[in-house]
């Protein structure tokens, strides 16, 4: 029994790591701008797909997952230059302070009809990244365990050290905190706005291209799966406040974990389980896992 | 004091939406000189400082920084290039420690290596000793005072040619005014051009060198900041 448990302790954490990888785009794009992208989870979904084809192609995976994030990148870069920036320019006056849901959404939507072009609507099985077959096991401390998990979580966590290290301690990180706070004081700093904001929406693409690259041999992946994987990133995101690069590693470990534990009792509804307790969580504490006095936690 | 301005401001008019809240203002700044802006709330000083630093645009008039107009360069190469202009509320990033926001300035001013940014921190902790006590604390828990202290410091990382600042005395105790000012004039006799937007007219005009009251978006008085100071009763009179 207690086999069976950490093996579901280890799905789990592995799945949390992806929700934290996807929900840390949110949170940047967010912190840095006050908006979403609500095709977050889409970006994810298309960065499945490209790493699956390349790697069944037979491109070495280093080389795919190069591509992928080559590829995510642009797609970041298109989404603030022809989705986001332009609404800027209307202002409040044009009725556009949330026109941003519409048109990422629309986004996402448009992702998901051309994935469906390419690689139609059935469901797709990627190879693995780090093992010969997707079942493949190794035994640690007499408990067998996929490998391609606790890669995951490994390659994941090192993700998130970088994104750490990106944000607290570069230059580019203090920038952002600069430009969240106020663009126009940011600006009299000498530094420019604008392509911090494009830097951000890039590496928020990234984050979600790497969680596709990773989460491809986990699941079945199908051109629907983004929004599923945006509601459980956004969820994942509220458990942090949104402004708590913590919480929401705590919030998606938690996520992760609730989720592989809740579909082990229900596989009918186990998805179900922990998006009622997020919004049970929410009721009581609306500002997350941290009050807003403690935003900065690190 | 440079025979060539280093700021020069001719005859600007500029418009918040459709209201014209500066008309034909002109004045200039020298290296190792202090200018004072004075006026009361409303008269357009701010908007002043954010059409010399490019925030807004004038809608008709000229600024020439270093000999060059500014009209086509973006406010943050304008500041790169040192033009500095600490705004209003001093704008230090509450979230970031003391330390970090006194690299973001060295960092744009390309103070890349580690030896020049110490000895710059070093020369701002001697200004203001309690930078270094606080160093490692969130911006955001220093006092008022301390913070204006942090922000001029900041700006001063940035390597200015000219520092414009925006009422630095609002909300503070006067003694620490008083430190602030003391601050600007020293750094303006090191040789620096400042100008320095306020509403405080006596204790503005007690550092400065030469002075302009604006009222209603004109410079309604010029002149040295002993004749303005001299003629106190004047000066209020416009201040309103």
């Amino acid at each position: 029994m207690l086999d069976t448990y950490l093996q579901i302790l280890v799905s789990g954490l592995a799945m949390g790591a992806i929700y934290t990888l996807t929900a840390k785009g949110l949170f940047i794009a967010h912190l840095a701008t006050h908006k979403l992208n609500f095709g977050q989870g889409d970006f994810l979904m298309v960065g499945a797909f490209l790493s699956m084809s390349l790697i069944i192609a037979g491109i070495p995976v280093l080389l795919a997952a190069l591509l992928v994030l080559i590829a995510l990148g642009l797609l970041g870069w298109g989404l603030e230059r022809l989705v986001i920036r332009p609404l800027d320019r209307f202002g409040i006056s044009g009725g556009s302070t949330y026109s941003w849901i519409l048109t990422t959404a629309g986004v996402a939507l448009i992702l998901q009809n051309i994935a469906e072009l390419v690689w139609g609507k059935s469901s797709h099985y990627s190879p693995p990244l780090f093992s010969e077959g997707r079942d493949n096991v190794i035994e640690i401390a007499g408990i067998n365990m996929f490998v391609e998990e606790i890669l995951v979580i490994g390659f994941a966590a090192v993700v998130v050290a970088f994104f750490y290290y990106m944000l607290f301690r570069t230059r580019w990180g203090r920038a952002v905190y600069t430009v969240a706070f106020n663009p126009e004081a940011a600006m009299l700093l000498g530094i420019n706005v604008r392509r911090t904001v494009v830097l951000v929406f890039v590496l928020a693409s990234l984050l979600a291209g790497i969680s596709g690259i990773l989460v491809g041999p986990l699941i079945t992946i199908h051109p629907h799966i983004g929004l599923m994987f945006t509601i459980k990133a956004l969820a994942v995101a509220a458990i942090g406040g949104f402004s708590n690069p913590l919480g929401i590693l705590i919030g998606g470990v938690l996520f992760g974990v609730a989720e592989a534990f809740s579909n082990y009792y229900d596989s009918a509804f186990g998805d179900l389980y922990p998006l009622i307790f997020v919004l049970v969580f929410l009721v009581f504490r609306p500002s997350g896992l941290f009050s807003e006095a403690q935003a900065d936690v690190r | 004091m440079s025979s060539t301005p280093l700021l020069q401001v001719d005859a600007i008019d500029a418009s918040i939406g459709v209201i014209n809240i500066l008309h034909g203002v002109s004045l200039s700044v020298s290296s190792g000189e202090l200018v004072t802006v004075i006026g009361a709330n409303g008269a357009g000083k701010t908007t002043l400082l954010r059409v010399i630093s490019n925030l807004l645009k004038p809608s008709v008039g000229l600024v020439q920084f270093d000999g060059a107009p500014t009209t086509a360069v973006e406010a943050h190469r304008l500041a790169r290039r040192g033009l500095i202009h600490v705004p209003q509320g001093r704008q230090i990033v509450p979230t970031l420690s003391v330390l970090d926001n006194l690299i973001i300035g060295a960092e744009r001013s390309e103070i890349v290596d580690s030896e020049t940014l110490v000895e710059n921190l070093e020369r701002e902790y001697s200004r203001f000793p309690v930078l270094r006590e606080r160093k490692d604390l969130a911006a955001g828990s220093l006092s008022g005072g301390e913070q204006q202290m942090l922000a001029v410091s900041r700006a001063l990382m940035m390597r200015p040619k000219l520092l414009m600042l925006d009422e630095p005395s609002l909300g503070l105790a006067p003694q620490i005014v008083k430190t602030i000012l003391n601050a600007l004039r020293q750094l303006a006799d090191e040789g620096l051009a400042v100008l320095l937007v306020e509403q405080v007219a006596m204790a503005a005009l007690s550092v400065a060198d030469n002075a302009h009251v604006l009222r209603n978006g004109e410079i309604a008085l010029s002149g040295t900041a002993s004749e303005l100071r001299r003629d106190k009763a004047l000066v209020e009179s416009y201040l309103g």
